[in-house]
């Protein structure tokens, strides 16, 4: 059983919560299993938001917060810097042999917690993916699917049809659940780019720089390595 | 219509109790009696546990003598005095929780439209002021506001009756009640002037010291809520025992308040006063050719 | 909307096929409403419970529900329910925590008025200080007072329990709300698979007069003249009436039990029958049960899991059946007092063999590392924790 327990944490406004929804869709796509559960609390921006998403080739039973993560992604560096997370330090809970990934263009971790990520074994992958999607897309708003493309980047566990679908089923499809400030943030997205599908074809292109960033560095799971619990 | 459902099947008469056949034989169903004949045919209330002397009793025993479709009704109230008496009429009557009245009938008139949108169904609330200004007030200001087409009657004690005699909302300022043992400290509740803002279509204050118009006022009310909204009468039926009213002479206080707070006040909007007229012309003439 | 046929319960809660979905547990509650031939439904907002009679109100507008309306608070709106059911709607509303207390003294009284109802309480926390996080300590309000209790795991079980809840409730031996209640956020605002029947079949409309106690709708004979109010003849009238009329709606909610079978596959799912420590949950906790049960299983432990679905009637028997062998009981729980945990003492003879435990409140997450870890606690088994907490 391969099973990825995902704590995403960043601020209000990144769209933590609408790329927890695409990993849950893209895996729903390839046909296989996944769960998410928002955090729900007053959302505001640039305070800390977290979002968990479970995803696994197998049937996923248990709900609620990841508390024990084997993946943390982290799409703001002041989640670290400024103790922006629910949970300090930023890998509270993290099991051995996990992934972090982490949207910064410094090396941003403090050398005692290296330390003890090295004894938990982690394996940490760091890019610029805020720049990478004011690059691409033209826009930071994308900084969640430069993420979100690392991390199917990293562990291939959809092909790129499937996060396509993924997409087009938020925002183009009809059963989305949003807050009203979700739909206030689409509203304003969309006007930047005037029409959904070409918003679409942006993201897609993000995703795809990221996951090909993660092929050409060499941090694809072979797969024996990949993470299971 | 409930008419058919109230009447008793050939050959069964004589197994049915005399109470329920002098109903039917003698009684309301199906009929428009008249109030004055009060006494001369067989009432849908008789029986009642109210103090010697309730005003609040001869109120209600009026109230059934002037309901429009008997038949057709459903009576709703709350704790406190009135249900005693409402228990036992031969009327399907709701008793339900503590002040919840005016919601309890919004979701029955509204399962009634949706059951029956062609026929009449005529849903009351007789509730005491503790009952609709106090515990229940938001439900009974919402179902106001929503405008749910049911009638609201107020049988104003001024008091928890029922309870021993507690301060209400619309006890007189200065009144010294239990639960107000230095006097009420704030007015009487202006329940006529909320009903108005409120989104009542038909409103009416009453001191029941003329039975006929009693009736008259309970007849509109329900005619009125039947096709354009909810509508409320608000009464005077004083407490005799907690305001020390001689048996003798509550009428007397009827008529003295009648003159001062309790002035008869009648308002409706222009849509129900000309369909108002138009019923009352029709029954009008009706009554002439049935003399005939 | 499509045109909708009338099939028989039977067929549509067992036989037609299903399709898979990936929805919100919220969406769940709708799906089952939406097909559930629902006369009213009457909302009041609070979080997490909204969204889920925001889409009951879609439903209206769409046409699958006859009339809705936004009621002034919960008290009122729990009344209305009470009035349009007397009037021989078929009805439904939801609440959440703090509503369903507001609520309470009228959800109370409606097994007592023989109130057939389907209400969704999506758990919150109730007591200060205020959060909006789904402790479920309020479904222990709920177990005394005749109501028919449900507790869904997931969104599968939402959507099964609350269209089987509308059949169970409407039983003429049963005639008794059903309450649905599940986490709030947990399952109402994550997604799950759910396999449901199409969209273009929903229940027989509620037949009324098919009933112990008649709707109050002029339609039928007088079942009495009301001239005597026998409640209020003495004070022994009044002891006796409501003794037997209680006796009545217990001997009611126990007779709900065989649809519970015929519907739900029973009262409870067990794992593993022939393990040695069994954990048993109810709602959320029965998932993050499943999935220790599961890793306990892929490391060879002899751990089995009974689900408990319905807290009302309260599956006495088969809880005593499914832990006879047990050595130790393990209750997981989303609240401080452990209700679940008196009610599994409460019908085994050795319950000393019950841990309390583990148990979260304020409405956080129940890790299933909790659940593993006395596991190994009850197996005797140590091991060494590396992760910071």
């Amino acid at each position: 059983m391969k099973r990825y327990n995902i704590r995403i944490a960043g601020v209000g406004g990144q769209g933590v919560v609408t790329s927890a929804h695409i990993l849950g869709n893209a895996m729903s796509a390839a046909g296989k299993y996944a769960t998410l559960v928002p955090f729900f609390g007053s959302e505001k921006r640039m305070a800390p938001v977290e979002a968990y998403v479970r995803v696994s080739d197998q049937p996923i039973y248990e709900v609620g917060e990841v508390v024990y993560p084997n993946v943390i992604m982290i799409y703001h560096p002041q989640v670290i810097t400024h103790g922006k997370s629910y949970t300090m330090p930023f890998y509270t809970g993290l099991k051995e042999n996990g992934l972090i990934l982490i949207n910064s263009d410094a090396d941003i971790i403090p050398d005692e917690d290296k330390k003890v990520l090295e004894d938990l074994n982690a394996r940490i992958y760091m890019i610029p993916a805020t720049q990478i999607a004011r690059d691409i897309a033209g826009t930071e708003l994308a900084t969640n699917m430069a993420m979100v493309g690392l991390f199917f980047g990293i562990t291939r566990l959809v092909g790129l049809e499937h996060i396509e679908k993924a997409l087009y089923e938020r925002f183009l499809g009809g059963t989305f659940v949003a807050s009203g400030g979700t739909t206030a943030l689409d509203s304003a997205i969309e006007k930047k780019f005037k029409k959904k599908q070409e918003l679409l074809a942006k993201n897609m292109e993000v995703i795809k720089y990221t996951m090909k960033l993660a092929e050409e560095n060499g941090w694809v799971e072979e797969e024996e390595k990949k993470v299971a619990t | 219509m409930g008419l058919e459902y109230v009447r008793i099947s050939p050959g069964f008469e004589r197994y049915m109790p005399r109470d329920y056949v002098d109903l039917v034989k003698f009684g309301q169903f199906g009929k428009q009696v008249d109030v004055m004949q009060l006494g001369q045919f067989k009432e849908l209330v008789e029986e009642h546990p109210m103090c010697a002397g309730c005003y609040m009793a001869y109120f209600i025993r009026v109230f059934y003598a002037a309901l429009p479709n008997p038949e057709d009704t459903i009576v709703l109230g709350t704790a406190g005095c009135a249900r005693l008496a409402l228990s036992q009429a031969a009327v399907p009557f709701i008793y339900g929780n503590y002040g919840d009245t005016n919601a309890v009938a919004s979701g029955l008139k509204r399962a009634l439209t949706i059951r029956f949108p062609d026929k009449v169904k005529d849903v009351v609330v007789i509730a005491g002021d503790g009952g609709l200004m106090d515990i229940g007030f938001g439900m009974t200001m919402h179902s106001w506001f929503r405008g749910e087409k049911f009638t609201t009657i107020m049988v104003d004690n001024e008091v928890y009756g029922n309870t021993g005699g507690q301060e209400s909302g619309m006890s007189p300022k200065g009144v010294q009640l239990k639960m107000a043992p230095l006097g009420k400290k704030f007015d009487k509740i202006n329940a006529v002037e909320l009903a108005q803002v409120a989104g009542c279509v038909y409103v009416a204050r009453i001191s029941p010291t003329n039975p006929k118009r009693i009736a008259k006022v309970i007849r509109r009310a329900i005619y009125a809520a039947r096709e354009f909204g909810p509508t409320f009468i608000h009464a005077y039926t004083s407490c005799n025992i907690e305001y020390s009213i001689p048996t003798r002479e509550v009428l007397k206080d009827a008529r003295e308040r009648e003159k001062k707070d309790f002035k008869f006040y009648e308002w409706m909007t222009d849509e129900v006063k000309e369909y108002l007229e138009e019923i009352e012309r029709k029954e009008k003439e009706k009554a002439k050719q049935e003399v005939k | 909307m499509p045109d909708q046929r009338v099939v028989e319960p039977e067929y549509l809660l067992l036989e037609a096929p299903r399709e898979k979905k990936f929805i919100t547990g919220s969406q769940a509650f709708a799906e089952a409403v939406k097909r559930a031939n629902v006369d009213i439904a009457i909302a009041y907002p609070i979080t997490p419970q909204s969204e889920t009679m925001h889409l009951v109100g879609d439903l209206y507008a769409q046409g699958y529900v006859k009339d809705y309306y936004r009621a002034e608070e919960e008290y009122g709106a729990m009344s209305a329910i009470a009035g349009a059911v007397r009037g021989g709607a078929r009805a439904f509303t939801a609440t959440s925590g703090p509503g369903l207390l507001r609520g309470l003294e009228a959800i109370v009284s409606w097994p007592g008025h023989r109130i057939p109802v389907v209400l969704g309480v999506m758990t919150r926390v109730v007591n200060a200080p205020l959060s909006i996080q789904p402790d479920n300590i309020e479904i222990s309000y709920l177990l005394n007072a005749g109501l028919v209790v449900l507790h869904a795991e997931n969104q599968q079980d939402v959507f099964d329990f609350t269209l089987a809840g509308f059949v169970i409730s409407e039983k003429v031996d049963v005639y008794l709300p059903v309450v649905v209640a599940t986490e709030g956020f947990f399952v109402t605002h994550a997604k799950g698979y759910v396999q449901m029947p199409s969209e273009d079949m929903k229940l027989p409309p509620r037949d009324p007069y098919k009933a112990p106690v008649p709707p109050t709708d002029c339609e039928i004979p007088p079942a009495r003249i009301q001239r005597d109010a026998p409640v209020q003849k003495s004070n022994f009238m009044s002891y006796l009436i409501h003794a037997v009329w209680q006796q009545e709606v217990w001997s009611a909610n126990r007779r709900a039990m065989k649809w519970i079978y015929k519907y739900l596959g029973g009262p409870v799912e067990v794992v593993n029958p022939d393990a040695e420590v069994f954990i048993v949950a109810s709602g959320c906790a029965a998932a993050q049960g499943r999935e220790a049960q599961r890793y306990a299983e892929q490391e060879g432990l002899p751990v089995g899991l009974v689900k408990v679905k319905s807290l009302r009637p309260f599956p006495e028997k088969e809880v005593r059946e499914a832990l006879k062998n047990a050595k130790a009981v393990i209750v997981p729980e989303h609240n401080i007092v452990g209700w679940l945990a008196k009610e599994v003492k409460s019908v085994i003879p050795n319950s000393g063999i019950v841990i309390d435990g583990p148990r979260v409140y304020g409405g956080m997450t129940l890790p299933v590392e909790l659940i593993m870890e006395e596991i190994y606690k009850a197996l005797g088994i140590k091991k060494e924790k590396k992760t910071v907490v």
